[in-house]
C-alpha cells in the first residue's frame, strides 16, 4: 500500500499546491516541511503583497496550507528534511530525519518543492556596501518593512523622502556566474515602488535598469500602473556603486537615454535581489540523486514540452526549485508535477522514458499499479472509479 | 526600532558565504600547463602567510627572500615610496633582492601610447619573472599598473598557445624559461599582510591623523579575483589593502563618496594632457575629500595614483579651488608610523602638496628632520661619502 | 553643423545605422573597404574574443568611465559599434574616441564580462600599425618618452622632472632638478643612485629588452609615428645586440 504515496519535499506555494492536488486526487500524500511552519519564503521572509496584485502573502499561504493539512489524504511533518533515498521509481524508500529521528517513507513518486533563496547581494563583485550600509537593503527587507506598514531609513528610523530600487542584483552578471535572469525581480521591484508611494506619497522612488521585464498582463497591471497613476521614475541604467555622502547614500549610474553619467542623492537604496538555488533544492538534488543544471537548479531534462521531469524518473520538481519563478509559474509547475506524481503511483503513465513498471515485489496496489502504461478506455475508468471506491473507503 | 530593521541588523551582521568552485582558478589552470611541460611555475617558498581575495581562495604571501620588481614612476619621480618599502622590509627583518637584471614592465607605456603588442609586453613580463626565478627570490610587484597588466598578462598566456609559442621563441633566444609565479604579488599585499607585525614595530601615535584611502583601480578593477577583500574591513564589500594597514597603525580612515572612482592618471593623459588629469584629480578626488572627510593625509598604494594626486594639487591651488593635503603611499605611513626619518627614508622633498601639517599631527619635528638630512647631505657635497647607506637612515 | 550627405541608398556609406559627416572631424575619409580592413585587423587579434561579448546597454561601464565625464567618451559606444561591426563608426572612433580612454579599466565592471578598455588598447595598436594620422597626432610630443622606455628599460627618470617640462607639478620640480645628482646620492638604495634611469638597469637586461622589441615587431609600430625615431632606436638596439654577437 505504501508505494502509493507521494512524498512532497518542502511546503512553500509549490509544494502546498501540489500535495493538495495529489490529496484531492484521492492519492496518499506526505509533505516535508525543514522549517517549522508551512508557507515557504513568502512566511519566512515576511512578505507582505505578492506579484502580481499584491495579495497579502500571509493570508494567502495560511488559506494554501490549510487546504492541505485539512485533506485527511496528506500527512505534512514539519522540521523534517530527507536524508537518503533508496529503491526504484514507483517504489522509492526515502530516509526522512525530523524531530523524533529517523524514518523511512515508502513512495512511488517523489516531488521537489524546495524552492529558491534570495541573492546575498554583499557578495564579491557588488560595489552595493550591503553590509556597510544600513540603509541598503534588499527587496525582501522592504518587503518585511511593508508588512508591518512601516517603511523607514534603518539608520535613524525616519520615513526616506527619496528611494531607488537597482535591477539584476545577482542575475544577468557573468562575474557572479548567474548569467540568467530572475524573471520576478522586475515586477516584485515595481509592485513595491506602488506600495511605498501609497504609503509615503512625499517620498520619491526611482527604478534604475537594464530591461523591464513585465511580461503579458504586468505590463498594464503593473508598469503602466506604477509610472501613470503613482509617478515611480523609471531610468533605463542600472547603479554601478552606492557610497556614503553626509548622512545619506550617493548612487552613480548612466542615464542612457540621455547618454550621461549621473549622481543622485539616495535616503535608501533597495537591492533587487535574483533568485539562487535554496540550500534546500541543493540538498535535495544531491539526496536524491537527481541533476543539478549548471547554476544549482534542478535540471528539468525535458523542457520545454515537460518542464517538471527531472534525470530521476518518478521524480519531478517545480517551482523555483528549477530556476526563476513567480507565483503563476510556480502553481502551475506544482499541478504539473502533482498530475504526473499520480500517474506514476497508479501506473496510468509511464514512470519516465525508460517505460518502467512500476511497484516492486509483493505489493498490492489497488489494482491500478499492475496495469501496462498504455492503458485502454476501460482501464482509465477503472482507474477512476477505483478512486471513488478508495476515497468512500476512507471517509 | 522596528521588528523587520532589527532582524536586518541581525542578518547584516553575519557575513556573507562564498559558495565554493564557483569561480574558475587560475592556479588549475597554471598547474596543467605546468605538468604539461609548456611553462614553469615559480613556487612559494619558506613562510608565507594567507590572507583571503574577492572569491575567497586563500592567497599565499610570501614574507622574506623577495625580489623587488620595481616601479619606474616610484624610482623615478617619488624615490621615498620605494625606499619605504625596502626600509619596512629590512626593520622587520626579512633578506629581499633589488635587482640590476629588471626592465620596467612597460605598461605605463602601452596604455598610454600602445607602441607594443600582446607578444612584447608578454615578453617584458616573463622576461622579469624568469630574471627572479633565476636567483630563487620570489617576485614582489612594486606599481599597481605592473601588478595589473602581469596578471592580464598572465590570463593571455593561459588562454593562448600562440602567444605562449611567441614568448618562448623570445625566451629561447635569450636562454631564459618561460616562468611565471603561482601568485602574482603587490608589495600593498605584503604590507597589509604583515601589518600586525608592522604595527608591533610603530613608535609614532596615528590616532588623531585622519586619513582618506584611494585604492588603484589597477589593482581591483583589472583581474579582480586577485585582490584582497577581508569580512573585518568594509565587511569585504571594498579591498581591504591600504585600509587594513591604516586602521591597524590606528588611524582614523574617513569616508568620501567618490571612493571608487581612477584618480584621473590616465597614463597618456598626466604626460601629454594634464588638464585632463589635474580636473579629475582635483574635481572628483581631492575637493570631494577635503569636503567630505577633511583628512591629514590621503594614502594610496599606486605610483601613478600618488603622482597624480601629489602633483595635481599646485596649479589648482592657483585656481582657488579646495585642496591642499598631503599625499603618501602607505608605504611610507608605515614607515613614519615605525620611526623612519621622513626626509632622508620617506624622501618627503619629493612631493609637491605640503606634508608638514601632517608631520605635525604625528608629532614630528620637520625642521630638525630637514637639518638632519642636510647635514648629510654636506657629507656627501664634500666628499666625505659617495652615497648614503642603510646605516645612514637612522 | 553637419553636410547633407546625399541619400542614394546605393552608396555604402549610408547604409550604416548612423548618419556620419563625410569627412569626420577634419581626418580623411577613407573608402568603405579600408575601413573594413582596420577593423578586421581589429577582430583577429587574439584578445578580441576575451574583450567582447554581448552588450545589454545597462551603462555601467559609462557611469564608471573618468573620461566619460570629461570627454564625449563612452566605452559603451566602444563595445557597441565593435559588437554591430559598425566600420564606418568605429573608424570614427579610431581617430579620437580611443586617445581619450585612461585605460584604468573600470569598465571591466561589465556584468557580461566585456572590456572596452581593452578593444580600445586594440584599435590603439591596429591605428598605429596603419600610420593613421590621428594616431601621429595624438602621440606627438610623446617621443621623448618613448625613446627612455624603448632605449633604457625604465619608463620616467628623475632628469625628466625639469621645471619647463612640468611647470604645473609645481615648484618642487625646480628643486629636484637643480640638486638632482646630490639627492639621488642621498637614496640609500644602491640601485637608485641613478639620474638618466629610474634605477641602475645592467647591460645584459638592456640587451635583453632591445631583442624583445626588434623581435616582436613592437620597435616597428613607432616607424609611422615618428620615423626618425624609429631609425635611431633601431640603430642603438642593432648595434648592442652585435656587440653582444645575439643573432636576431
Amino acid at each position: 500500500m505504501a508505494f502509493d504515496t507521494v512524498v512532497v519535499i518542502g511546503g512553500g506555494p509549490g509544494g502546498l499546491r501540489a500535495a493538495r492536488g495529489i490529496a484531492e486526487l484521492g492519492s496518499p500524500v506526505v509533505l516535508l516541511e525543514q522549517d517549522e511552519r508551512l508557507g515557504g519564503t513568502p512566511i519566512r521572509e515576511n512578505y507582505a503583497g505578492l506579484t502580481p496584485h499584491a495579495t497579502p502573502a500571509e493570508p494567502l499561504m495560511n488559506e494554501m496550507a490549510e487546504a492541505v493539512t485539512s485533506n485527511p489524504n496528506a500527512d505534512v511533518r514539519l522540521g523534517t528534511r530527507p536524508t537518503a533515498l533508496s529503491g526504484e521509481p514507483g517504489a522509492f524508500t526515502l530516509t526522512v530525519a525530523g524531530p523524533d529521528g529517523e524514518s523511512q517513507v515508502e513512495c512511488g513518486a517523489i516531488v521537489v518543492a524546495t524552492g529558491f533563496q534570495h541573492f546575498d547581494p554583499g557578495r564579491e563583485t557588488q560595489m552595493y556596501g550591503y553590509y556597510e550600509f544600513d540603509d541598503v537593503i534588499a527587496l525582501q527587507d522592504l518587503e518585511a518593512m511593508l508588512k508591518v506598514h512601516e517603511v523607514v531609513r534603518p539608520s535613524n528610523g525616519e520615513p526616506p523622502k527619496q528611494i531607488c530600487f537597482v535591477q539584476c542584483v545577482g542575475s544577468r552578471d557573468r562575474h557572479i556566474g548567474n548569467e540568467y535572469c530572475s524573471k520576478v525581480c522586475c515586477g516584485v521591484a515595481s509592485k513595491e515602488a506602488i506600495e511605498v508611494r501609497q504609503m509615503l506619497p512625499d517620498c520619491k522612488v526611482f527604478i534604475f535598469y537594464i530591461d523591464m521585464r513585465m511580461y503579458g498582463y504586468w505590463e498594464n497591471e503593473i508598469y503602466w500602473t506604477a509610472q501613470e497613476k503613482h509617478h515611480v521614475q523609471y531610468v533605463k541604467g542600472v547603479i554601478t556603486e552606492v557610497l556614503p555622502k553626509g548622512d545619506g547614500l550617493i548612487v552613480r549610474g548612466e542615464d542612457t537615454t540621455m547618454g550621461r553619467p549621473m549622481e543622485l542623492p539616495m535616503d535608501m537604496v533597495v537591492l533587487s535581489v535574483g533568485m539562487e538555488p535554496s540550500a534546500g533544492t541543493r540538498d535535495a538534488a544531491r539526496v536524491l540523486g537527481i541533476r543539478p543544471n549548471r547554476f544549482g537548479f534542478v535540471d528539468a531534462v525535458k523542457a520545454p514540452l515537460d518542464p517538471v521531469a527531472t534525470s530521476k524518473e518518478g521524480i519531478y520538481a517545480c517551482g523555483a526549485a528549477l530556476g526563476p519563478a513567480d507565483l503563476e509559474d510556480t502553481v502551475s509547475s506544482a499541478a504539473n508535477a502533482a498530475m504526473h506524481a499520480v500517474g506514476v503511483v497508479r501506473g496510468q503513465s509511464r514512470a519516465g522514458a525508460g517505460g518502467r513498471q512500476p511497484g516492486g515485489p509483493g505489493v498490492p496496489g489497488p489494482g491500478a499499479g499492475r496495469r501496462p502504461a498504455r492503458g485502454a478506455r476501460g482501464d482509465r475508468r477503472g482507474g477512476r472509479a477505483q478512486v471513488a471506491a478508495d476515497a468512500g473507503d476512507r471517509r | 526600532m522596528t521588528i523587520p530593521i532589527e532582524a536586518l541588523r541581525q542578518k547584516k551582521s553575519t557575513p556573507y558565504e562564498h559558495q565554493p568552485d564557483r569561480y574558475p582558478d587560475f592556479q588549475d589552470e597554471l598547474a596543467e600547463l605546468e605538468r604539461a611541460g609548456e611553462i614553469v611555475v615559480q613556487k612559494i617558498d619558506g613562510d608565507y602567510l594567507e590572507v583571503p581575495t574577492k572569491f575567497g581562495r586563500p592567497k599565499r604571501i610570501q614574507k622574506g627572500h623577495l625580489w623587488h620588481h620595481k616601479s619606474c614612476g616610484q624610482c623615478g619621480h617619488i624615490p621615498g615610496y620605494s625606499t619605504s618599502i625596502f626600509w619596512v622590509m629590512r626593520k622587520l627583518g626579512y633578506d629581499y633582492d633589488d635587482p640590476k637584471d629588471q626592465t620596467s614592465c612597460t605598461a605605463w607605456n602601452y596604455y598610454a601610447s600602445a607602441t607594443s603588442n600582446a607578444a612584447a609586453q608578454a615578453a617584458v613580463a616573463v622576461r622579469n619573472f624568469a630574471a627572479a626565478y633565476e636567483t630563487g627570490y620570489f617576485p614582489l610587484i612594486h606599481c599597481g599598473t605592473s601588478y595589473g597588466h602581469y596578471k592580464e598578462v598572465r590570463n593571455e598566456l593561459l588562454h593562448h598557445p600562440e602567444l605562449r609559442a611567441d614568448v618562448r621563441k623570445v625566451m629561447d633566444k635569450l636562454g631564459k624559461p618561460l616562468v611565471l609565479p603561482e601568485e602574482i604579488v603587490h608589495y600593498s599585499e605584503w604590507f597589509y599582510a604583515m601589518r600586525h607585525e608592522i604595527a608591533a614595530k610603530q613608535v609614532v601615535d596615528m590616532s588623531n591623523v585622519a586619513v582618506t584611502v584611494h585604492p588603484a583601480c589597477h589593482y581591483y578593477k583589472l583581474v579582480e579575483g586577485d585582490a584582497i577583500y577581508d569580512p573585518d574591513v568594509y565587511g569585504g564589500q571594498r579591498t581591504a589593502v591600504v585600509t587594513g594597514l591604516a586602521q591597524t597603525l590606528g588611524a582614523e580612515v574617513r569616508e568620501y563618496s567618490t571612493w571608487f572612482d581612477c584618480c584621473g592618471f590616465g597614463f597618456r593623459h598626466i604626460l601629454v594632457q594634464r588638464d585632463f588629469t589635474r580636473s579629475f584629480a582635483t574635481l572628483r578626488k581631492i575637493e570631494r575629500m577635503k569636503e567630505e572627510a577633511d583628512p591629514d593625509v590621503v594614502l594610496t598604494h599606486d605610483t601613478g595614483c600618488v603622482t597624480t594626486l601629489d602633483k595635481s594639487q599646485f596649479a589648482a591651488q592657483a585656481h582657488d579651488r579646495n585642496v591642499g593635503v598631503a599625499v603618501l603611499s602607505e608605504a611610507q605611513f608605515a614607515a613614519l608610523a615605525m620611526g623612519a626619518h621622513p626626509y632622508k627614508v620617506c624622501q618627503l622633498h619629493w612631493h609637491s602638496a605640503n606634508y608638514k601639517p601632517m608631520l605635525e599631527k604625528m608629532g614630528i619635528d620637520h625642521e630638525k628632520a630637514w637639518a638632519e638630512f642636510q647635514s648629510d647631505l654636506k657629507r656627501l657635497e664634500n666628499g666625505e661619502k659617495r652615497y648614503l647607506e642603510w646605516d645612514d637612515m637612522d | 553643423m553637419s553636410s547633407s550627405p546625399t541619400l542614394d541608398p546605393g552608396d555604402q556609406e549610408m547604409r550604416g545605422a548612423y548618419f556620419k559627416l563625410e569627412a569626420p572631424a577634419g581626418f580623411p575619409d577613407v573608402p568603405m573597404d579600408e575601413k573594413q580592413r582596420l577593423f578586421d585587423e581589429v577582430k583577429s587579434d587574439i584578445r578580441f574574443d576575451d574583450y567582447l561579448y554581448g552588450c545589454y546597454e545597462c551603462g555601467i561601464c559609462v557611469a564608471v568611465c573618468p573620461s566619460a565625464k570629461f570627454y564625449d567618451f563612452s566605452p559603451r559606444r566602444i563595445a557597441q559599434a565593435a559588437a554591430r561591426e559598425d566600420v564606418g563608426l568605429i573608424y570614427q572612433q579610431m581617430q579620437e574616441d580611443i586617445w581619450e580612454c585612461s585605460q584604468c579599466f573600470s569598465c571591466l565592471r561589465c556584468p557580461r564580462g566585456n572590456n572596452p578598455g581593452g578593444i580600445i588598447t586594440i584599435m590603439r595598436e591596429v591605428a598605429l600599425n596603419n600610420g593613421l594620422a590621428s594616431a601621429k597626432e595624438a602621440l606627438g610630443g610623446y617621443s621623448r618618452i618613448i625613446y627612455k622606455i624603448m632605449s633604457t628599460g625604465t619608463q620616467v627618470s628623475p632628469d625628466m622632472l625639469q621645471r619647463d617640462a612640468f611647470p604645473d607639478w609645481g615648484p618642487e620640480t625646480g628643486d629636484v632638478s637643480e640638486n638632482l645628482d646630490l639627492w639621488r646620492r642621498a637614496l640609500p638604495s644602491e640601485t637608485l643612485h641613478t639620474t638618466s634611469t629610474g634605477w641602475e638597469v645592467s647591460d645584459r637586461t638592456l640587451v635583453e629588452l632591445y631583442l624583445i622589441w626588434l623581435t616582436t615587431g613592437a620597435l616597428d609600430m613607432i616607424s609611422e609615428i615618428d620615423a626618425g625615431l624609429h631609425s635611431i632606436l633601431q640603430e642603438i638596439m642593432e648595434e648592442r645586440l652585435e656587440d653582444e654577437e645575439i643573432e636576431l
